[in-house]
């Protein structure tokens, strides 16, 4: 009887797959779909902020005391340095467009190390440096641990000082 | 008769069905991006379209705040072009004396105690540094002292 059962049954039938309707599916993902589109952020958008050294900042003018001095990277298109006070501590040489800021982050780390000096870091730029330049050195100082940065200019003359 | 019935309802059965399967993995993982990427905060500062910003590791979420935009081709506040940058570098002058005039009306206007005095500058990156210099300036004169720039969060 058994065996009689088996061979009746039509080899179509045995072998058929249910067919899943997929329709509701794909009117979600086409409802779904633009909407994410339309509101994704493709672009996170951040801020860097600074302040102005104080003869700058009309708030800070009024203040009488004399600037004490600070840790400045200068950034120009012939060399970056590392600068306290008056004394140039480092400096590295620019070849071209190529600016050295790997070097840069890891010497401004042996000298906040060195000097033990995490307070403000002045980024004192020539006026030819695009802006992105300054961008970078000022994320450079953020990342080796200085909890302020500032922002200067600095003069084109070597020997002129910032 | 019973045979070709039976042919025909078959036929009739087996009408054109597109192949859905691979649309439907192409939409899944789709949407498995979009849901990654979708921002619940969105960004509440829609940078100007001539702008190109700079790129910063920076963190920090704007917030709103007074706002100033350097393109290529002007310095411009709320939609209002201040100066042009032909003017500009005819201008040797570090005060900008119409972005200084414009800044001051809008730094009195401000009645919010914690952003009177916040200026956030939106620069293009090719821009050099001694036209934000002179914008910075301007703007501190009028009154601003916190400032900060908007960048691009590096991915």
């Amino acid at each position: 009887m058994k065996l009689s059962f088996v061979i009746n049954r039509k080899p179509s039938e045995a072998a058929e797959v249910p067919d899943i309707d997929v329709t509701p599916v794909m009117n979600m993902f086409v409802i779904l779909i633009p909407f994410l589109v339309s509101m994704a952020v493709f672009t996170h958008m951040s801020i860097i902020e600074f302040t102005l050294p104080p003869n700058v900042s009309a708030f800070m003018a009024s203040q009488p005391q004399k600037p004490h001095p600070r840790l400045t990277v200068r950034l120009g298109s012939d060399y970056l340095g590392i600068v306290m006070g008056e004394e140039l501590l480092d400096s590295l040489t620019v070849q071209g467009q190529s600016f050295p800021f790997d070097s840069l982050a890891e010497r401004l780390k042996v000298h906040r190390i060195k000097l033990d000096y995490r307070e403000e870091i002045i980024v004192a730029a020539t006026d030819k440096i695009s802006f992105k330049y300054v961008v970078r050195v000022m994320d450079i100082c953020r990342i080796a641990g200085f909890e302020k940065v500032g922002l200067s200019s600095a003069t084109q003359d070597p020997g002129a000082g910032i | 008769m019973s045979f070709l019935k039976d042919r025909f309802e078959q036929k009739a059965d087996s009408a054109f069905r597109p192949q859905l399967t691979s649309l439907v993995d192409v939409m899944t993982i789709l949407l498995v991006f979009l849901i990654k990427s979708f921002s619940v905060e969105g960004n509440l500062i829609t940078p100007s379209q001539d702008l190109v910003l700079p790129v910063s590791s920076s963190e920090k979420l704007p917030q709103l705040r007074t706002s100033i935009e350097i393109t290529k081709n002007a310095v411009i506040s709320e939609g209002h072009t201040i100066v042009t940058m032909e003017e500009l570098s005819r201008n040797d002058s570090m005060v900008i004396k119409p972005l200084f005039d414009w800044m001051k009306v809008v730094h009195s206007r401000n009645k919010n105690p914690k952003t009177v005095s916040s200026l956030l500058i939106q620069c293009d990156r090719e821009i050099e540094f001694s036209v934000v210099k002179k914008v910075m300036f301007s703007c501190s004169k009028a009154g601003f002292i916190d400032f900060s720039v908007l960048v691009v969060q590096e991915e």
